[in-house]
C-alpha cells in the first residue's frame, strides 16, 4: 500500500487531475483509512484558497489611479 | 479583464498591441487602464510596499508604450507584460535588499520510516471562512506568503492568486512545467504549515478567553 509520504508528493498532480486512474485511485485508497492525510488535503486546498482570497483582492488606491491616468496622459503625447 | 483570457477580451487585447505597434497612441490609454491593476496587484505582494508599486506600475506602463515594437508576439502579451512587471519588481527589491525569507526545508512535512505522517494533522479547513474577515488573519497569511523564498513566492502569486495556469507560468518565468509544479507544490506545503501554527495558536486563545 502507498504510504503518507508518497500521497503527499502526489499531491498537486492528484487535485490537478493528471494522474493516472490507477494511481489516482491508490492514493484515493489511502485516504479511506488515513483521517491525517484527509486532514493535509483539506488544509492544503484551504491554504491556496484563503491566500487566493487574502492577496487577490488588492486594489489600486484610488489617488495612484489619479496619478496613473495623468501620467499615461503625459506620456501618450509626450 | 486584461490577463484573463476570454476570447473577446483576448482579440481586443491583438487589436490594441497592433494598433499600438502601428503608432495609435489612443490604445496606449486603453491598455494601460485594461492591465495597471495586475502590474499593480503583483507588484505590491511581492513589495508589500504602496510607493514601490505605483513606481513598478509607472515603468512598466512606460515600457509597454516605448517598447511595444520589440513585442514580437511569440508569447501572449500577457506573458510579456508579466516579465517585464516582476524585472521591474525585482530591481526595487534589489535596490532594498534584505533577505527575510527562512529555510522552507524546515516546513514541510515529516514522516517516520514507513512513510506516514508525524505530526499530529489539525483539520482547520472547515472554520476559515469567517476568519478571513478578521484583519490579523489576513496580516497573518501576508506575512506568511511574504517570508516564502523568492523563486516559490513567484510560482505561488502567478498560478494560486493570479490564477494563471501552469503552461502559462512556464512560459513566463522560462521554466519547465515539473519546475514549475515542484514549486508550487513547495509553496503550498510551506504556507499551509504556516497557516496552521497560525490557526491551532487561534484556538487556543479562544479556549483559553
Amino acid at each position: 500500500m502507498i504510504c503518507c509520504k508518497e500521497c503527499l508528493e502526489l499531491l498537486h498532480d492528484y487535485l490537478e487531475g493528471t494522474l493516472k486512474p490507477e494511481t489516482s485511485d491508490s492514493l484515493e485508497e489511502h485516504f479511506e483509512d488515513c483521517p491525517p492525510c484527509i486532514a493535509f488535503v483539506n488544509t492544503y486546498k484551504s491554504t491556496s484558497h484563503l491566500c487566493k482570497t487574502t492577496l487577490s483582492s488588492t486594489e489600486i488606491p484610488e489617488i495612484v489611479k489619479e496619478r496613473l491616468k495623468e501620467f499615461v496622459e503625459k506620456n501618450k503625447s509626450g | 479583464m486584461g490577463f484573463s483570457e476570454p476570447k473577446e477580451a483576448k482579440a481586443e487585447e491583438e487589436q490594441l498591441v497592433k494598433d499600438l505597434q502601428a503608432g495609435k497612441t489612443e490604445s496606449f490609454e486603453r491598455l494601460a487602464t485594461l492591465f495597471q491593476k495586475k502590474i499593480y496587484a503583483l507588484s505590491f505582494n511581492l513589495t508589500r510596499n504602496a510607493m514601490d508599486s505605483e513606481d513598478v506600475t509607472q515603468e512598466v506602463l512606460l515600457t509597454l508604450f516605448k517598447k511595444i515594437h520589440t513585442f514580437q508576439g511569440k508569447s501572449a502579451f500577457s506573458s510579456w507584460v508579466y516579465r517585464i512587471t516582476l524585472n521591474a519588481t525585482y530591481m526595487k527589491l534589489r535596490s532594498r535588499k534584505k533577505d527575510q525569507s527562512i529555510s522552507i526545508e524546515e516546513l514541510l512535512p515529516s514522516f517516520n520510516g514507513s512513510g506516514f505522517q508525524q505530526e499530529k494533522i489539525q483539520d482547520w479547513s472547515e472554520n476559515t471562512e469567517s476568519l478571513l474577515f478578521d484583519n490579523e488573519t489576513r496580516e497573518t497569511i501576508q506575512k506568511a506568503v511574504d517570508l516564502l523564498p523568492d523563486k516559490e513566492k513567484v510560482v505561488f502569486l502567478l498560478r494560486d492568486v493570479e490564477g494563471l495556469s501552469t503552461e502559462k507560468v512556464s512560459e513566463i518565468l522560462e521554466l519547465t512545467i515539473p519546475a514549475v509544479k515542484s514549486r508550487l507544490h513547495r509553496a503550498r506545503l510551506f504556507l499551509r504549515k504556516k497557516l496552521t501554527n497560525y490557526f491551532e495558536e487561534y484556538k487556543v486563545r479562544k479556549e483559553t478567553k
